[in-house]
């Protein structure tokens, strides 16, 4: 109970500073920031009753920073630009901003040729790729491929369509391996390809999200090519079939980051573990992994673990009634409940506030308060104001 | 002079990577029963017809008089490297669709077509994609090329390129490793399929074919 008020009061200030004082306290920011406080608190304390259950919270706050983040990135566009479509002054001029999804595109190119493909705002300074690029790395240490289930502006459109049917009408379990292939093979292809044209590819051709960001004016017929890919990739991979399948489909399979995510995740600090000897072999934990991470061949064989592809969103561990899965730190062999108990109560508190479950959902929460803070008050801005008008 | 050629080919290599990576890496990695041998026999039949088809624009060139200017026609070039992408994306996709598809639809793995399996053999894929690939002419290239045909006599010319072509060749060393590395992580061979067909239908499609008819 203690370490839960302790954390608590750290969001808090921790939230205070980056959501109402970055903003001035205006009205929209000190929405946000309640908002923001009520889903930590609600997450810390109900995790307290039922293990996984702080999954639904962050869905919430996934969703309404995808959406939140769309209106403000939509708003400055029009008013910067008059339009969502990207202009030849603003290619030119290295206006278009840049993207966590062009990393793993860019990075091939910069260690070869020095220079960064992405005609981001990189006229003089590299100062936004540097500081994407930093952001990616501190993230990857903490969170790994967790940035996908808790910070990743783009997640929660799939997040969202994957919870609205109520019947899963596809099951795509069978066919995870396959999925988690295609996936890295499109990701090689990604860099490869991007290597071979000094561009990102990717972005040119293939990323569902231009629909709900900007995108190039179809004004030739490879233009008009390029928008019913993106139109049709966005319709099926961020709609359609999470819709059908209950599962972020885009994510799992196409996007390049998450797959860079997956391969980079052996370096962060927490793992999601299953324990082998509670596991009664029930498979709940791998119909509800919106990422595919747990094959029918991962319970049977005992691994310990999900696959590569796991986002530690932790459905799985609200899904589980043996409560057999847990996160905890990936270079610590034992589980969490066979560690010894402190005897002291300070100790207590001590040996909770360091859990990796309660570390891992603060860590990924503050950043996704950081990261969502400047875009959501200026959407909750606009909010207002449409709604006052 | 020689020194010259290969530090030119050695300060540009990268280039060259960055076109041949895209084919070979994929091509390699997917190869069914790798071994050091057969490998290093792919990259050096790839490298070989490559040089192949440098020799034979050059030659055209030269013939053609368009070498005179010392540089070369953007428009030309741009329209050789829509031919190279078409040509590697048709080979990869035969060797694809004839030897090595990622996923069979049958029982004994039935997706391969029959048919293709000649033309889509690894040994012939190795000729054409560098045949396919040797059609782009990059800066570093045409330097090459201007530089051994105004170099003097035919014979010092032809050295100067192939002391620039062996300047080149280090920054293929490590394709040489690609046995050991799928020895060790096998789950690579089918992702390297995959990515295989990517690569030739993106080959094919979206830098051959839309830029030839529509751009």
């Amino acid at each position: 109970m203690i370490s839960s008020l302790i954390l608590c009061l750290m969001m808090g200030i921790l939230i205070f500073f980056f959501v109402p004082l970055m903003s001035n306290f205006s009205i929209s920011s000190v929405i946000y920031a309640v908002f923001l406080m009520y889903l930590y608190v609600r997450m810390t304390f109900s995790e307290r009753k039922k293990p996984g259950s702080s999954a639904k919270y962050r869905s919430i706050f996934q969703i309404t920073f995808a959406v939140g983040f769309c209106i403000a990135f939509i708003a400055d566009l029009y008013a910067s630009r008059g339009s969502m479509a990207i202009t030849e002054g603003a290619m030119s001029s290295a206006e278009i901003p840049f993207c966590h999804i062009a990393i793993p595109q860019v990075l091939v190119p910069l260690l070869i040729t020095k220079n960064i493909i992405f005609p981001a705002r990189i006229a003089g300074h590299y100062a936004s790729v540097a500081s994407m690029l930093l952001i990616w790395l501190v993230c990857t240490i903490v969170l790994g491929r967790g940035w996908c289930s808790w910070v990743c502006f783009y997640g929660g459109w799939e997040e969202g369509f994957s919870k609205a049917g109520k019947k899963r009408r596809i099951n795509l379990l069978p066919k995870n391996k396959e999925i988690r292939e295609f996936s890295f093979g499109f990701f090689a292809f990604i860099v490869l390809a991007s290597l071979c044209e000094l561009a990102c590819t990717y972005c040119e051709w293939f990323c569902p999200f231009k629909l709900v960001t900007e995108f190039s004016p179809i004004d030739s017929i490879p233009s008009l090519i390029g928008a019913v890919m993106f139109i049709g990739l966005f319709l099926g991979l961020v709609v359609v079939m999470p819709i059908l399948t209950k599962r972020r489909t885009q994510c799992s399979a196409l996007c390049p980051f998450g797959a860079f995510a997956s391969l980079t995740d052996g370096i962060s600090m927490f793992k999601m573990k299953i324990d082998t000897d509670k596991c009664k072999g029930c498979m709940k934990c791998a119909q509800v992994c919106p990422f595919g991470a747990i094959d029918i061949k991962t319970i049977q064989d005992k691994k310990g673990s999900p696959e590569l592809t796991c986002a530690k969103c932790g459905e799985c561990v609200r899904a589980c009634p043996e409560k057999a899965i847990s996160i905890g730190f990936r270079f610590d062999h034992k589980c969490g409940s066979s560690a010894q108990k402190s005897k002291t109560k300070f100790g207590r508190v001590i040996q909770e506030l360091l859990e990796p479950a309660q570390l891992f959902r603060f860590a990924a929460f503050s950043f996704s308060v950081v990261m969502s803070s400047n875009f959501m008050t200026r959407a909750m801005n606009l909010i207002v104001r449409a709604i006052i008008k | 002079m020689i020194l010259e050629a290969i530090l030119l080919g050695l300060s540009t290599g990268t280039y060259c990577t960055m076109y041949c990576g895209p084919v070979l890496i994929p091509f390699l990695c997917g190869s069914e029963d790798l071994r050091y041998k057969r490998n290093a026999g792919l990259v050096g039949t790839f490298l070989g017809a490559r040089l192949v088809m440098y020799f034979i624009l050059g030659a055209v060139f030269a013939f053609l008089g368009l070498l005179v200017n010392e540089f070369a026609d953007p428009l030309m070039v741009r329209k050789l490297a829509v031919y190279a992408y078409i040509f590697s994306g048709l080979s990869l996709l035969f060797n694809s669709l004839g030897v090595k598809f990622p996923w069979g639809c049958g029982e004994n793995g039935g997706c391969k077509s029959p048919k293709l399996k000649r033309i889509g053999n690894d040994w012939v894929t190795a000729v054409f994609a560098g045949l396919a690939v040797g059609l782009h002419v990059c800066p570093p290239l045409w330097t090459a090329i201007v530089r051994s045909i105004f170099g003097g006599n035919d014979i010092s010319g032809l050295f100067y390129f192939v002391f620039f072509y062996i300047g080149t060749l280090p920054f293929f060393i490590p394709l040489l490793g690609i046995p050991f590395v799928t020895k060790h992580l096998p789950a690579l061979r089918r992702i390297a399929r995959v990515t295989q067909v990517l690569v030739s239908l993106y080959f094919l499609i979206f830098l051959g074919l839309i830029p030839l008819f529509f751009e």
